[in-house]
Parts: C-alpha cells; sequence; structure tokens
C-alpha cells in the first residue's frame, strides 16, 4: 500500500463496546483515498462492527472517526449519508417495492422539506441503475428477484446517494460464485472508473486478497497488520489472526496470492 | 417534495385515483345514510334539505343535533383510528401491528375509565370538564405504548417482540379496566361497558368539537412526518445509513399514533380491529403509494365505523348496541385470517 495517499478516512483510537464488552479496542486505521480498502478476520473479531462504526451506526465510547479530517460525530445524518453509503449485511425492504423504488430510496439523503425532486435525483438514479444492470427490471417487485439481482438492486441504491465512500458488509455471502465475481467487479470498476473509495468486509480471504488495495487483519478488536495483499499473505501472520496453518502459492491467473488452509492452529 | 415521489411509481395511476373517488362516494354515501336512518327513516331529500338549511324544526334537531354528531363523530374516530394503524403497521413493517394489538386502544380506555371512575359524582356527571377526557385517554395510550417499548428493550425494533408486548399490555390494561369497573361506584359500570365496547349514540356536538381539535393538528402533523415512512421501510442499517435517524423517528411515529388513538377511543371506546383492517384493505387497493394509502385507510375507518354504527341502530332496534361490536365480529376473523398467512412483507 502507498503511505503517500491521502487518507480520506481517519479511524483514530476507536473504543467501542456493548456493556462491559469491548469490540473494538483503541483501534486506528487510515482509509486511504480512492483504494480499496478489505477487512478481513475471524468471526466475531469486530470487523463489521468497525465497518458500522465509519458510517455512524455506532457512537464510540472513545475515539474518533475521521472523515477528510473532520470527526464524524459533528455532521448531520443527511449529510453523512451524502459522503458516506453503506450496504448493510443482510438488506430487507418491502417484497412489493420495485426495484426503482428502492434505489430512488438512496436519494433521501439529498432531499429536503424545501428541495423537491429534481432532474438530478432521476439521473442518479438512472445513471445507479444503468451501473448494475437493474435499468431493464426497474419495474420488477425485490420479491421477485434472484438473489444476484437482488443484490445488485442493493448496491444501485447505495451508487444513488451519490458518495465518495461505500462500504459494503460481507457483500457476497450469499452469491454463487459467478454472482461473487460479478458483484466484486462492479465494485472495482466504482473503484477504478470512479474513483470511489471503497471499504469491504469479506470472509473470503482469497477473494480479500485479489481485490484489495490494502488488506486489513483485524483481530480481538485490534488492527493487527495491514498492507497490500503481497505483504499480509504469509503464513504466519494468517496462522497468527485466523488461527489455521495455511499454504500461500501465487494465483497463476492473477497474480494475487491465494491461501490453501490444510488444519486448524 | 412532491407527496409521493418516493412511493407512488410502479403502481399505476390510474387505479390508485379509481380506488379513492370510489372510497369517497360510498364515504359520502354512509355518511347521508347514517344520517337518514335512525328510530325513524328520514329520506334523503329532507337529509339534504336541512343540511341545506331548511327543513321543519324537528326535522333539524333530528338530523343536526341527534344524527351528524353521532355519524361525525364515528367517521373521526374510525378515521384516526386507521391512520394510527397505518402508521403503526408501516413504522413496524409488519401488518399485524395496529393500535387494539399494541396495546394502545386498551391503554387509552383505562385512562378515561379511570377518568371517569374519579371524576363522575353519584349522579353519573362529569364534575369537571370533559375536556380532560382526551387527556386521560393520551397518558393511557401513551403509558401503554411506553411501556410496550421499554419491555421490548433493545429489540424494539423487532416487530414481533412489540406486538407480543403489545398484546400483554393490552391484557393488563383490559384486567385494570375490569377490575376498576367492578370495584368502582356501580353507577358507572353500565355506562363504561357500553363506552368501552365503542359506541358513539351519546355523542353531542361540543364532543364532536373537542375530538376534531384534538385530532385536526395530530393528523396534519403525522401526515407532514409520513414523508419519512419510505426509508423507514428498510431494515433498520440501511434507513439509518441513508440518513434517517430511525430510533428518533420509530419513537415520534409511535406517539403520533398513540394522539390519534387516544382521540378516537376518549369518545368513541374502545372500537375495535379499525386501525389493523383498514389500512391493510387501502394496501389492497392503493398498493404502497403514501399520501394515497393514508387518505384512503382514514376513509376505509370512517367507512367502517360510520357503517357499523348504521347496522347496529338498523338491525339491533330499539335495542343500543355499540358499533365496536360490530367491528370485531368482522375484525376478530380477519385478525386470525391474517395471522394464517405465510407470506412476509420485508425480505
Amino acid at each position: 500500500m502507498d503511505e503517500r495517499v491521502a487518507s480520506r478516512i481517519e479511524v483514530k483510537n476507536l473504543t467501542l463496546g456493548y456493556g462491559q464488552d469491548l469490540v473494538l479496542d483503541a483501534l486506528d486505521l487510515p482509509i486511504p483515498a480512492g483504494q480499496i480498502t478489505v477487512l478481513a478476520g475471524p468471526n466475531g473479531c469486530g470487523k463489521s462492527t468497525l465497518l458500522r462504526a465509519i458510517r455512524r451506526l455506532h457512537a464510540p465510547q472513545s475515539g474518533a472517526v475521521l472523515l477528510d479530517g473532520e470527526d464524524i460525530a459533528r455532521l448531520k445524518g443527511k449529510a453523512l449519508g451524502r459522503r458516506i453509503g453503506l450496504l448493510a449485511q443482510s438488506p430487507s425492504a418491502p417484497l412489493d417495492m420495485t426495484v426503482e423504488e428502492l434505489v430512488r430510496l438512496g436519494r433521501y439523503p439529498h432531499q429536503a422539506m424545501l428541495q423537491p425532486w429534481s432532474a438530478r435525483d432521476d439521473v442518479a438514479v438512472a445513471t445507479a441503475m444503468a451501473g448494475t444492470g437493474v435499468a431493464h427490471m426497474a419495474q420488477r417487485r425485490i420479491g421477485s428477484l434472484s438473489g444476484g439481482q437482488l443484490q445488485r438492486a442493493w448496491i444501485a441504491m447505495v451508487l444513488a446517494q451519490e458518495s465518495d465512500v461505500i462500504c459494503l458488509d460481507e457483500p457476497v455471502n450469499h452469491l454463487d460464485m459467478a454472482h461473487q465475481l460479478d458483484c466484486l467487479e462492479l465494485v472495482t470498476r466504482l473503484n477504478r472508473e470512479e474513483g470511489r473509495t471503497i471499504v469491504l468486509v469479506l470472509h473470503d480471504l482469497n477473494l480479500a486478497a485479489r481485490y484489495a488495495d490494502q488488506l486489513v487483519f483485524v483481530s480481538g478488536g485490534k488492527v493487527r497488520a495491514r498492507g497490500a495483499p503481497e505483504v499480509m499473505m504469509r503464513a504466519d501472520l494468517i496462522a497468527e489472526v485466523f488461527n489455521v496453518t495455511a499454504e500461500i502459492i501465487l494465483d497463476p491467473v492473477h497474480q494475487r496470492p491465494i491461501c490453501i488452509p490444510h488444519r486448524r492452529g | 417534495m412532491s407527496v409521493d415521489s418516493f412511493s407512488s411509481r410502479g403502481f399505476p395511476a390510474g387505479p390508485v385515483t379509481l380506488a379513492v373517488a370510489l372510497v369517497t362516494a360510498v364515504f359520502i354515501a354512509l355518511f347521508l345514510a347514517g344520517v337518514g336512518f335512525g328510530s325513524t327513516w328520514m329520506p334523503l331529500e329532507t337529509v339534504a334539505h336541512v343540511l341545506l338549511g331548511g327543513g321543519e324544526r324537528a326535522e333539524r334537531l333530528v338530523v343536526l343535533q341527534l344524527r351528524m354528531p353521532r355519524v361525525a363523530a364515528a367517521a373521526l374516530a374510525g378515521g384516526a383510528m386507521a391512520f394510527a394503524g397505518y402508521l403503526l403497521q408501516r413504522i413496524t413493517r409488519n401488518e399485524l401491528a395496529s393500535p387494539g394489538v399494541l396495546g394502545v386502544v386498551d391503554g387509552a380506555a383505562l385512562g378515561v375509565v379511570l377518568f371517569m371512575a374519579i371524576f363522575s359524582d353519584e349522579a353519573n356527571a362529569l364534575m369537571v370538564s370533559v375536556a380532560w377526557q382526551p387527556l386521560a385517554a393520551a397518558i393511557g395510550a401513551l403509558a401503554a405504548i411506553t411501556l410496550v417499548f421499554i419491555l421490548s428493550g433493545r429489540q424494539a425494533s423487532s416487530a414481533i417482540r412489540l406486538l407480543l408486548f403489545g398484546i400483554a399490555v393490552a391484557a393488563v390494561a383490559k384486567a385494570l379496566t375490569t377490575i376498576f369497573m367492578l370495584v368502582g361506584p356501580i353507577y358507572q359500570a353500565s355506562q363504561a361497558a357500553r363506552w368501552l365496547a365503542g359506541a358513539v349514540n351519546t355523542i353531542n356536538w361540543s364532543e364532536v368539537q373537542l375530538m376534531a381539535a384534538v385530532l385536526t393538528p395530530t393528523a396534519i402533523v403525522a401526515a407532514l412526518a409520513a414523508r419519512h415512512l419510505p426509508p423507514a421501510d428498510l431494515d433498520d442499517v440501511s434507513s439509518r445509513s441513508i440518513g434517517l435517524n430511525l430510533p428518533i423517528y420509530r419513537v415520534f411515529i409511535f406517539f403520533l399514533a398513540a394522539l390519534l388513538t387516544a382521540g378516537a377511543v376518549a369518545f368513541a371506546g374502545g372500537v375495535a380491529f379499525i386501525g389493523l383492517i383498514a389500512p391493510h384493505l387501502a394496501r389492497l387497493l392503493v398498493g404502497r403509494a403514501r399520501a394515497a394509502g393514508i387518505l384512503v385507510s382514514s376513509m376505509l375507518g370512517a367507512i367502517m365505523l360510520v357503517g357499523a354504527d348504521l347496522l347496529v341502530r338498523v338491525a339491533f332496534a330499539p335495542l343500543e348496541v355499540p358499533a365496536g361490536t360490530v367491528t370485531a365480529v368482522i375484525g376478530a376473523p380477519y385478525f386470525l385470517f391474517l395471522l394464517m398467512r405465510k407470506d412476509k412483507t420485508n425480505g
């Protein structure tokens, strides 16, 4: 990872928990502008909580999340919604809602009492639907979509927010291999072509290594290590963070490191 | 923002307009029939004549002083209950939610019964102004919904938990109401029992005015607040991610629904199931369209209570059966039908 790239987001000394149990423990993490940052780690390590804290869905006990140097705690809800979008892990919408209605909700942070729906909102919705390939199913109801189509409709909703930063919480969880690739290629395109800063939580370490610019290992509420996938995909580090013994080889197609876990501990 | 820029698309405008027109026509017809029917039938032309300022003195008395307030109260109460039900079903994302199921109706009723027990004299007359009755209902309604919220705890966003605690709180409020009626002075019991079942037959104009004074501003605020219902349709994380302050908004909508319910219950009593059925039927008629949904829900609620009141007058005369009995007889099986349906509304 190139440390000279300006950080769009700075997680500073973030501590967060439920009652006595700390989920994030004085965590620090810079998230560079215009890159794909992937958060990975074992179950319950706090990576999803970290992602939601970046979108201020959890209030920290101490520390802060800085967006372009500004504490997000000071931003209004809609203002933050225009700057950071988040796709939830298992989002849900009424089954009789149409795809277009869902995508239009992405414009909510741009709306105000005295600010009616504008041509700009229409353009944003159309662009988001075209970019995710759901334009032809704009009038289909959510309940009639397949898993892959539904995921693209939700991504379109987040895109319609036109935020520079997009967070996605395990976006490929329930998708088959083809749709996993579709989804992550789409995210990569948004990053490369539109320069959006992407923060992803991914469970699959090999997908993480393939798509990340910055790979972050979270464990025990702290960042254990971060860096380019080539640096991060080391047997000793993976053994320490994920508690598996693994072999690392180079993927002959993409020239990215891949991990072959062979046993626990 | 135009009223429905978020939600009306995807459902053809034609059928929505047609449904609104149809429901309006039925409402007007029932309103006139409600004024026309009674112990004696008054021809509609006489009713119209009186409404336009003519008619004999006796006719004017019957129409304007006896029947109109009763029909107007039924329309207001039914409309308010249905609006409250619409808000609750949207904000909990569950079509089984209603002021009744969530304990708000029984909470408001308990408030009123306590008020009656404390402030009535032996001649069955209130010692204080009846204007305090909606306040008593509101306190009861808000206490009930607050209790449901607190008991649901961290999972207050889970519709099922809210419904279960709502049913429990409703049962407790009902039990307390029964106790107060049993141990309270006997001279109030029969009056309160009739009122509890939902009856509009004794309402006069000053009570209707009071009702309108409570309900109109609440309904206006609620209609404005309903602007944020579409983002609240999404799951908690998604709706908050697009910038809605869901925890506060949810409390605000519950508060408004409780006030609407209280305004209705304070005068029309514990009318059952309108808040459950009317919004549901409205959704079948106009889909997700929000402004039309609110309008059609409220008018259907008004239609149901005016219709139920008309039915008890025609079918059971000279007995004065509470209109709420009819809505309960129709509503309870409908509730069972909704319970047995398997389809989910969110996914």
